[in-house]
């Protein structure tokens, strides 16, 4: 037992560096200030997000029992909850069971399979329990509030709060356990990675796609209707989705009306969460060790003649091209890269498409609409540049472009690429992805929408230059704090204050941008209004630019 | 060709410092060795050279260049190869040799030339289109030599080039170290294998908490140690 808590600690400690941190405080107080900044900032930073979340759930739970329905709250809160922790769950028992080093030290000595197996679970869901409780506590506070309930609410629901992750998050842990069991056997581990991360996209949109087809028609998004739609529509939704996930029924049936028999539901929660557990227990000292040791092996190419290798090294070409090729190559190449970085490009047209497809707009409202933005094409350019610049500014490529390559950094900065040059390739792998992104929307909204020749220039311009003071202030975060000392390339991203940073910032000059500029060209003069966001835009590239480019040399310096 | 005048550096804010005031000079066509116990200061010393930290105080030319005034200019003279190279996992070994060859700007015949070469002579042709991260500690390492010798530098500059490497492979870098000085360049490495050391350098620094405790040829560190004795037992009484 305590050997099991020892190692759930030590994984802990490993994942969030605490050890860094406190040899920091001692003798390098300037990392520990950057660090202790980022621990407080970090929580700071998601106050807002989580106040909107208690609203909006408060305001379900309102609309809720305006239609006297108040006993799905739960249900529903219960399904979003295991959803959300099965989706992020994934990222996680990938990175700490098959993505981190300390298992290759941990194999040779005497500890059992089966401590390892507890340990490393564990360590995932004291976070996981972090994150349900700010998803599903408030949940389950609004209902007990709502509903006037006592002391038995409070003990029965704290009960099954205990069980909220550990369900998804083992079972999840040995269904991905047997995958890569058989994939370790191919020697196809990373592709794996993302695959998994993208069912559990494709999850989640299924149930969005199929939450709103059941809307109907959905030419009036009301949301006494959607209730209206899904209770009256015989069971009910919840009971469809409740079949996928039997134990919400459980969950339902023991709060939401608390009688003797709810002791037994929860009873049998507990049981069934625990044999869950066990399970995954069983699963993994048959698979899992396994299949580390098998599966360490990386997918070879086929050898090169000489002149096939003549070919690959090819003719000189420009140090910015060389950085800009190894740059997109790591982005690419690494699962965790290209699904932070990447995949947003793809995820985010494809929501657009489908809620053009699924909301299904009547012909005359659509004209009607088509003849609205005609009137005011100012609004509708300023709305698909600000969509443009979304694609710069959330997916921070720049922002973890040094972070990302980690312990082999010294290469970067030992080689003489002039700060232009890694400018130039850093930001054009940013500028190529988020084109990348624009491309697809267009096409997206062709479809539906159909822009003129003369609104794609300009926006498409617009919001590439309009990202750019975005991409370059990423890049200058990450010059200046990199995240260099990881074991897991998902570190590099997951950990890495500049993301966050970049984001905020990003989103705050954005809207600032757009809303002095959209005025200025609605009000006064659309001309004046696109001067404006160029004069801006380009002012501040100018800026970011000469800062950089007279700094990066030096920075390096500083990387260690 | 490289010359350290009263280097120093301290990390973070510990108290004593990593390297103390070191100065030092490796001339054209010289192979200079760096010797010194773990924790002397090697490491350190070095990448201060390669321009991965920056001295607290002193100055370094490579090649006439002072590395603080003209950075790119004073990259340019030299490669480097760290004691185990780190490389990008995901890229494979011909790639990555195209990259050092276009940071570089070395011409397309030179850098075919120089690569077939030397795959050759470290044996891992076969390997050049696997991703690095399928390759040993050893091929790893190799790799990265030929990386930095595309350029064929002025100061050819390696940390513990001898440790992780096979016979054959540490005897092949011993002939590429020499006649690289033959042909009038420098080499400047670190290394614990006296053994080495001893052969083939032309001269030697022995540095130890931080400072250089003896410079010199073989023959100038055993007159004033005023012994015969091989550079072990020179080295073991000097760092005791
Ligand atoms: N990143 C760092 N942060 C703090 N101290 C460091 C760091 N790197 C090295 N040191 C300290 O600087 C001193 C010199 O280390 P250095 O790595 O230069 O030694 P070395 O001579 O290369 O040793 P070895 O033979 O083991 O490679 C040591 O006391 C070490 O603890
Ligand atoms: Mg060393």
């Amino acid at each position: 037992m305590k050997e099991i808590v020892n190692l759930t600690k030590l994984f802990i400690n490993e994942s969030l560096g605490f050890s860094l941190f406190f040899y920091n405080q001692k003798f390098n107080k300037k990392e520990f200030y950057k660090q202790l900044f980022t621990l407080i900032i970090v929580p700071v930073a998601l106050i807002p997000a989580f106040f909107m979340y208690v609203s909006l759930m408060s305001a379900t739970y309102f609309g809720l029992t305006m239609i006297n329905q108040t006993s799905v709250f739960l249900s529903i809160g219960y399904i979003m909850a295991t959803v959300l922790i099965i989706v992020f769950g994934i990222m996680y028992i990938l990175s700490e069971f098959y993505f981190s080093d300390n298992i290759e030290e941990l194999i040779p000595l005497p500890i059992s399979q089966r401590k390892l197996i507890i340990a490393k679970f564990l360590s995932i869901l004291v976070f996981e329990y972090i994150f349900a409780a700010f998803i599903f506590l408030p949940i389950l506070i609004i209902y007990g509030v709502g509903q006037g309930m006592g002391l038995l609410y409070v003990l029965l629901s704290f009960l099954i709060f205990l069980t909220i992750p550990v369900l998804p998050l083992s079972l999840m842990t040995a269904l991905i356990m047997l995958m890569m069991q058989s994939a370790s056997l191919k020697g196809r581990k990373d592709m794996l990675q993302i695959v998994f991360v993208f069912i559990g996209i494709a999850v989640i949109f299924g149930v969005q796609i199929w939450f709103t087809s059941q809307l109907g028609n959905g030419d009036e998004v009301d949301f006494q209707l959607l209730m209206n739609t899904m209770l009256s529509n015989n069971e009910g939704i919840l009971n469809i989705i409740g079949y996928a996930m039997p134990t919400s029924f459980l969950m339902a049936w023991a709060l939401n009306k608390i009688t003797l028999m709810s002791f037994v539901w929860v009873g049998a929660l507990l049981g069934i969460t625990l044999l869950s557990g066990a399970l995954m227990v069983a699963i993994g000292e048959r698979v899992y060790i396994k299949s580390i040791v098998s599966g360490k092996s990386m997918k070879k190419g086929k050898q090169l003649s000489g002149a096939e290798r003549s070919k690959a090294l090819g003719k000189k070409s420009h140090g910015a091209m060389a950085v800009f090729t190894m740059d997109l190559r790591l982005l690419l190449r690494t699962p965790v890269y290209f699904f932070n970085n990447v995949s947003v490009v793809i995820i985010a047209p494809l929501c657009v498409f489908l809620s053009f497809y699924f909301i299904k707009i009547p012909p005359e409202d659509l004209q009607g609409m088509q003849e609205f933005f005609r009137a005011m094409p100012v609004l509708i350019n300023f709305l698909l540049i600000s969509f443009f610049i979304f694609f710069g500014g959330t997916s921070a490529t720049t922002a973890t472009t040094f972070s990302r390559e980690g312990k082999a950094s010294w290469l970067t900065r030992m080689i003489p690429v002039t700060a232009r040059d890694q400018i130039v390739g850093r930001t054009g792998v940013a500028m190529l992805i988020q084109s990348l992104g624009i491309v697809f929307t267009i096409i997206a909204i062709q479809l539906i929408f159909p822009l003129t020749l003369s609104t794609l220039l300009l926006t498409v311009v617009l919001g590439i230059l309009g990202s750019l003071p975005i991409l370059l202030f990423g890049l200058f975060m990450d010059m200046n704090r990199p995240l260099l000392n990881w074991d897991n390339p998902q570190k590099a991203i997951k950990n890495n204050m500049n993301v966050v940073i970049t984001l905020f910032v990003g989103m705050a000059y954005t809207g600032l941008l757009i809303g002095i500029s959209g005025l200025l060209g609605y009000f006064v003069n659309p001309l004046l209004g696109y001067g404006l966001f160029l004069l801006i835009s380009i002012g501040i590239s100018v800026v970011f630019y000469q800062v950089i480019s007279n700094r990066l040399e030096a920075e390096f310096l500083n990387f260690e | 060709m490289l010359k350290l005048e009263q280097v120093s550096k301290t990390y973070g804010n510990k108290n004593e410092k990593a390297v103390d005031n070191v100065s030092f000079e490796v001339h054209p066509g010289e192979i200079f060795g760096f010797v010194g116990p773990n924790g002397a200061g090697k490491t350190t010393t070095i990448k201060m050279i390669v321009s991965l930290l920056a001295p607290n105080s002193g100055k370094i030319r490579i090649n006439g260049i002072d590395n603080q005034n003209d950075i790119l200019a004073a990259k340019k003279q030299f490669s480097y190869v760290p004691d185990s190279p780190e490389l990008f996992e995901k890229i494979k070994g011909i790639e990555y040799l195209k990259f050092m060859a276009d940071v570089y700007q070395v011409p397309a015949v030179e850098r075919q030339e120089r690569i077939e070469k030397y795959l050759d002579i470290f044996e891992i042709k076969d390997a050049v289109n696997d991703p690095i991260g399928s390759f040993s500690h050893g091929m790893k390492q190799k790799l990265a030599l030929v990386g930095a010798l595309i350029h064929d530098p002025q100061v050819f500059i390696l940390d513990e080039p001898m440790v992780g490497l096979d016979p054959k492979a540490s005897f092949e870098l011993k002939k590429i170290m020499r006649d690289h000085c033959d042909r009038g360049r420098s080499v400047f490495f670190s290394t614990h294998v006296l053994d080495v050391a001893e052969k083939i350098c032309d001269r030697i620094a022995i540095i130890k908490k931080g400072k250089i405790i003896e410079v010199g040829t073989m023959a100038e560190i055993r007159e004033k140690a005023g012994s015969q004795e091989s550079l072990e037992n020179i080295f073991l009484e000097l760092t005791e």
